[in-house]
């Protein structure tokens, strides 16, 4: 016959409400974060959450650095837009100057527009994005033009000129990874871009202006010649036709493919961008369906525990109190 | 002629004897329900024989005599909760050291973990490289590094002070199981003094019994009673604990006698204690290495020394011990050899400078000044770390400092104190010996953030693992997470066998108090039925004498 002894009555039912008890805490635990896998030990595939977190983190990262790269490249078409703006518009004064029903007078006027243009265009190749010059390369602390001297004219804008500043560094494109497969060029040089318009802009303004010496690349040359007229007035028409045909080189060969660079580039990065919320809206779901806890069956598992604790507690004060001395 | 009447009165008075006897027995079984180790008691009653009527045909007997005290005890069920003990011991200190280590590699929580400090650390690197003249990125960058330093440093420190801690638990371990060897040797002594005169030492042998369950708690042994009552104790490998009225005191020295004078430190730099018998002198020790045996038994000792981890005593390297404190050490110890070495190698760059003889790292920070060896990740140490004075850190670098450095983890920091000092840029100056480094390249922080992905080789001790840093990480935490459920399911398991091996010895030896009260009532009735007797009796002789 099975003895039942006190001891053995009364720790088999702590044990068992000590039971109860740590399953109610589970799962109010589960119902409270809403987690089921808090600590490794609580989840065969605590190695695999750690990795999936990892990558969540990783994309939350190349997400971020994806806005901010898409940023900077916004910016960049806008500055491209207004330099083929400004293209245009030299090119425009261009031909009204080259009209030779336009005296050299005239002409001398709308230079000073043209040289207004050049400013621009020089300050644009120039831009700063966070206090660092775009077009600068890695060297982008210094402004990639600098401003430079004729001897001739003594003053005025025609004096100055716009040279790049090629230093270590200025011809570096950064190349940025944005995600482990996929890098983006942050950058071109500024010469690169901006070179042939400035130059273009410049030799329109000098034509204009009267002088025949037209700035070559490189350093300054040291001067210009001035036109005289009116002998030199076809001369003066002929360079700027010529000017014409170098703004149209500028924007068709620098500016414009650049704009479609930045443009595709842009697109790139929304491409990559996408790709990373789908690939987080997997992990994610992966994530969720080995970590987190599902409300209704850790809800109805703590209602159950919690019926089963009561349950314990009746039964053990009961049966506990129970003695055949009660019946003596 | 038979006098029955004397014999009615005889038989009554035997039987009131025995049932207070037998009364008195259940009072004292009733007053130890709750003893711990109490074994219920029966006094055993038999008829007393009738010497004087020996050949007669009517022999009605002469009452009710009193015979031994039987001890309701089952050797085999004792045996049965004493293993069931040991092994409940050992995964109890499992789990708990289990438990307080792996809140460091949690997978959900406000806490950050190396794993999220190293991977936040990348995407800091990342964002510098984008934009490296950028201060608040490299501010960020600082505090990115820090986190992952001081989560280093405190998941190295929460193993090393587990290990500390049940390091100093052997000794204490080891004198409270001198304590009971003691106690079971003392009360053998008793057993036998008290069993030679012919009675049976039943309160001694419940105090043997319940010391016997105490030891199994902290080691596994064998026993065996001899025919004077002593009971032997063995260790798996046949040393004898306690021998009849000898026991034998275990010592927990961090000397013993066999090891050379330099003994392997553990994970804080303490000497790991060796749990040994002393054969020789006070003065010349000869020592008996049981450390292995105890390991690899069950009991509270052997969990200890199971996750504390033991040794040859010729390594010297805490991380070549065997225990599950050390392999998660080795593998946060193996990380931070990693961020020492690979992770340095690539922030130093390559030799910029073919022509110079010696290596001249390609990589600068914003003022132009190129990282020191332990550029990125450094330790504190006065010595020399470049040993070899290559310019390079290597792993023989690292484990060829004067003195050696037992542990990196708590000693690695940032190695820049100033946000400019991180060398992001590379030389964009190809000429040998002229170095220019442009604010804006990022080329150095893009390597070293590319390292996130760069599978290596680690290895330490008797860990080895080939991937990148975060799958080492993730490794670490599978490892843990497996060794705290394996710890688990171990308690799961030994709660449910001592709670089957205690119900089971409580059946057969426990007081029931219904079995008592139910005893009781027959007891008390009997004694009613034989005072009655006597009353009987009484009236019997009444009736005779009324007739004279």
């Amino acid at each position: 016959m099975t003895r039942i002894s006190e001891t053995q009555a009364q720790r088999q039912l702590v044990s068992r409400t000590i039971e109860n008890k740590k399953r109610v805490n589970m799962f109010a635990n589960q119902v409270a974060s809403g987690v089921k896998a808090a600590l490794p030990s609580d989840s065969v595939d605590a190695g695999t959450i750690a990795r999936y977190k990892q990558t969540l983190d990783k994309i939350d990262s190349y997400t971020t650095t994806i806005q901010r790269t898409k940023s900077f490249l916004t910016f960049q078409d806008d500055v491209l837009s207004q330099a083929s703006d400004l293209l245009v518009r030299a090119k425009e004064i261009a031909q009204q100057g080259a009209n030779e029903s336009v005296n050299n007078t005239a002409r001398a006027h709308l230079a000073e527009e043209v040289y207004q243009i050049r400013d621009h265009m020089a300050s644009l190749a120039n831009s700063t994005y966070q206090s660092r010059f775009v077009y600068g390369g890695a060297d982008d602390d210094d402004p990639p033009y600098d401003v430079a001297a004729y001897t001739e004219p003594s003053s005025g804008p025609a004096q100055t000129r716009y040279v790049f500043d090629a230093e270590f560094g200025t011809a570096t494109i950064n190349t940025l990874n944005v995600t482990d497969d996929l890098s983006i060029a942050m950058n071109t040089p500024a010469n690169k871009v901006f070179g042939a318009a400035i130059e273009a802009i410049e030799r329109l303004g000098r034509s204009l202006g009267g002088y025949s010496t037209t700035p070559s690349s490189g350093t300054p040359d040291g001067g210009g010649v001035a036109y005289t007229f009116p002998t030199d007035y076809q001369t003066q028409t002929a360079a700027i036709l010529s000017s014409i045909n170098q703004l149209n080189v500028a924007r068709d060969n620098d500016i414009l493919p650049e704009r479609v660079s930045v443009g595709g580039r842009l697109r790139r990065l929304e491409t990559g961008e996408s790709l990373l919320s789908l690939t987080k809206n997997s992990a994610l779901e992966v994530l969720s369906r080995i970590q987190d806890a599902d409300e209704t069956e850790s809800a109805a598992n703590l209602a159950q525990a919690q019926t089963a604790l009561q349950a314990s507690y009746a039964v053990t004060a009961k049966v506990l109190r129970l003695t055949i001395l009660d019946y003596i | 002629m038979t006098n029955f009447g004397a014999k009615i009165l005889g038989s009554s008075i035997s039987s009131l004897t025995a049932q207070q006897a037998l009364i008195a027995n259940s009072s004292n079984n009733i007053a130890n329900v709750n003893t711990p180790g109490y074994t219920r008691r029966q006094v055993e009653i038999e008829s007393r024989i009738d010497v004087a009527n020996i050949g007669n045909i009517l022999q009605i007997g002469s009452g009710v005599q009193l015979g031994n005290i039987k001890r309701y005890t089952d050797e085999f069920l004792e045996s049965q909760l004493r293993s069931a003990s040991s092994k409940k011991g050992q995964a109890d200190v499992r789990n708990d050291y289990l438990s307080r280590v792996e809140v460091s590699f949690a997978l959900d929580g406000p806490q950050s973990t190396v794993g999220s400090a190293l991977n936040n650390f990348y995407s800091a690197v990342n964002q510098v490289g984008i934009n490296p003249s950028n201060v608040d990125l490299r501010i960020n960058l600082m505090q990115r590094g820090e986190d992952l330093i001081a989560n280093i440093h405190s998941t190295y420190a929460t193993i090393a002070g587990a290990q500390s801690e049940l390091n100093h638990r052997v000794p204490l371990e080891i004198n409270t199981v001198n304590s009971f060897t003691t106690q079971i040797a003392q009360l053998n002594g008793l057993i036998t003094q008290r069993e030679a005169a012919g009675v049976i030492a039943i309160d001694e042998r419940d105090q043997r019994d319940t010391v016997l369950t105490k030891l199994a708690e902290k080691l596994s042994f064998t026993t065996l009673e001899t025919a004077n009552g002593m009971l032997n104790c063995y260790l798996d490998n046949g040393f004898p604990l306690v021998n009849q009225e000898t026991s034998r005191n275990l010592t927990a020295t961090s000397s013993p006698s066999f090891a050379a004078s330099t003994l392997p430190r553990s994970l804080s730099g303490e000497v790991l204690s060796y749990v040994t018998y002393d054969f020789g002198s006070a003065t010349a020790p000869s020592h008996l290495d049981l450390t292995q045996l105890l390991k690899n038994g069950s009991g509270t000792l052997a969990g200890i020394l199971q996750m504390r981890g033991t040794t040859d005593p010729l390594n010297t390297s805490p991380f070549e011990a065997e225990g599950d404190l050390v392999s998660m050490a080795s593998r946060i110890e193996a990380l931070t050899r990693g961020l020492l070495t690979t992770a340095n190698q690539t922030y130093l760059g390559v030799d910029e400078d073919t022509v110079t003889a010696g290596f001249q790292s390609n990589a600068g920070d914003l003022n132009g000044n190129p990282p020191g060896v332990f550029g990125l990740f450094d330790f504190d140490f006065s010595g020399v770390k470049d040993v070899d004075g290559d310019g390079i850190p290597s792993l023989s670098d690292l484990t060829s400092t004067t003195p050696l450095i037992s542990n990196f983890s708590s000693l690695i920091k940032l190695g820049f104190t100033n946000p400019a000092e991180f060398a992001a840029a590379r030389d964009n100056d190809p000429a040998s010996g002229s170095k220019v480094f442009p604010p804006g390249d990022g080329q150095n922080a893009a390597a070293v953030a590319a390292l996130r992905s760069t599978s290596s080789s680690f290895s330490l001790g008797n860990f080895s693992f080939s991937g990148t840093m975060e799958e080492l990480y993730n490794s670490s935490v599978s490892y843990v997470g497996n060794a705290k459920a394996a710890a688990q399911l171990a308690v799961q398991v030994s709660d449910a066998n001592l709670l089957s091996a205690s119900n089971k010895r409580d059946e057969f030896s426990a007081v029931s108090l219904d079995e008592e009260f139910a005893n009781l009532i027959k007891y008390q009735k009997a004694f009613q039925a034989s005072a009655r007797m006597i009353k009987t009796a009484g009236e019997l002789l009444d009736q005779i004498v009324s007739l004279i």
